[in-house]
């Protein structure tokens, strides 16, 4: 029997990551995409509170007690937003019938404070070995390692400037 | 048997570099004497044979008439790596490649691409791609006092401390159009560190012509990710590079900001990390 869900109660994905807390963020490394986010604390107090139970308006009130100032709910819905675009919910969210808002429509909407933080994910595609690597300057070769900007690998060996 | 266990191998040497076994075979006994130049920094002879990458060095003759050329080669296991009629370059790409290797694969450190000096109990780690001028940065901290510890790599251990991999520098000449020279730090004035350091700030930069160095304090987060984008193992231990990531910036501010010329940020860098160590804001 499937268990009933309250609606719009969003769950964070768990499976295939590496997650790493720091004091006020969040570390996550997607093992499948090889891709590392950074969730700023707003982003991170949300994620946190994605458990598949709470719904977005509890979340909104839930986050009010915990940083002891009125949160918008479009901030929540921004910040869920960053989430499943990043792979980091487990289910593609159903948001109610009203546009998405953009971020500096968001800033606008909210004149948000310094109390409040817009939720932010910072991302990088992770290194493979050769990218983290030191590439291949001139008249060197570049059998197994790419040519430094600049210049192009021509029969083995790099030429050009770089 | 493969073909290429056929061939007349005459010497060779099995080492172990960071935890990391590998060996060289040689058709030509003068090529493994030239060969001891290009291992990397710390490496020890290993009585065992048994490797983990095998390379094969083909050395091609010189003594031969016009009509006769005769290539060298490098394989790396099975995979031919280069054929070339410069013999100096079967010798470059097995450093670069074994180097590689042994960056992603050691199994207890964490290579991160990046410059590395020693000031006062702390290291300095600048990571960046190749070109955004880590090694002239490196130099230019040598050359007002700093210790040397890379050019090329800050080793992490688990515990976020930095230990040495002191290579010859690899300077560019004056001109892009030149290959970089090696330089023994002493060549600079300086001296390599031995002793392993806890990271004291970590500077992200690269460099622009004629631009005031003005770097911003990246979070802690953010400043995980300028390093992890430099880490070489990141893909195949992403697990042990975040951690040991995370300990480095919990203790290390990490700065943020293009530069001028290295000689124009060399006080600024170790005034902050004096500031840092001092316990003040680090921040001009």
């Amino acid at each position: 029997m499937q268990e009933k869900r309250k609606p719009l109660a969003p769950r964070a994905r768990k499976e295939g990551l590496v997650i790493e807390e720091l004091p006020d963020e969040v570390l996550v490394y997607d093992l499948k995409r090889d891709k590392a986010h950074c969730l700023n604390p707003m982003a991170a107090l949300v994620w946190r509170h994605c458990d598949g139970e709470t719904s977005v308006a509890e979340m909104v009130r839930l986050l009010q007690a915990e940083l002891k100032t009125p949160v918008d709910e479009e901030l929540v819905w921004f910040a869920l937003d960053q989430l499943e675009k990043s792979f980091l919910l487990q289910e593609r969210l159903i948001r109610p019938p009203r546009g998405r808002l953009s971020r500096r429509e968001l800033v606008r909407r909210l004149g948000l404070t310094a109390g409040i933080t817009l939720p932010l994910i910072t991302s990088i595609l992770a290194p493979t070995v050769v990218e983290a690597a030191s590439c291949a300057h001139v008249t060197m070769s570049c059998a197994t390692v790419a040519c430094c900007p600049g210049c192009t690998c021509v029969a083995n060996l790099c030429a050009g400037i770089c | 048997m493969e073909k290429i266990d056929r061939l007349g191998w005459v010497a060779g040497i099995s080492f172990s570099a960071f935890g990391v076994r590998a060996g060289v075979r040689v058709n030509d006994p003068a090529a493994l004497e030239r060969l001891l130049g290009y291992l990397p920094p710390g490496w020890k002879p290993s009585p065992s044979p048994v490797v983990e990458r095998l390379y094969s060095v083909v050395m091609g003759c010189a003594n031969l008439g016009a009509r006769v050329r005769r290539f060298s080669l490098l394989y790396a296991d099975r995979n031919k790596l280069v054929r070339t009629l410069e013999p100096d370059e079967v010798f470059e790409v097995l450093e670069s490649d074994l180097q590689r290797h042994i960056a992603g694969a050691a199994p207890r450190r964490l290579f991160v691409h990046a410059g590395v000096v020693g000031w006062r109990g702390r290291a300095i780690l600048i990571p960046g791609r190749s070109g955004s001028g880590k090694t002239t940065l490196v130099a230019e901290l040598v050359r007002a006092g700093a210790t040397y510890y890379s050019d090329e790599y800050a080793l992490l251990d688990p515990r976020g401390r930095v230990h040495p991999y002191a290579r010859p520098l690899s300077i560019r000449g004056e001109t892009s159009s030149t290959r970089p020279k090696k330089y023994p730090v002493e060549a600079l004035g300086g001296r390599a560190g031995v002793a392993t350091l806890p990271v004291g700030v970590v500077i992200v930069s690269e460099f622009r012509a004629g631009v005031t160095w003005r770097p911003r304090r990246l979070s802690l987060g953010n400043g995980a990710l300028a390093l992890l984008a430099h880490t070489v193992a990141a893909r195949r231990r992403p697990r042990s590079a975040l951690s040991i990531l995370r300990r480095v910036v919990l203790h290390a501010p990490v700065l943020n900001g293009v530069r001028g010329e290295a000689k124009g940020v060399v006080d600024s860098i170790l005034k902050r990390l004096d500031a840092n160590v001092n316990g003040r804001s680090g921040h001009d």
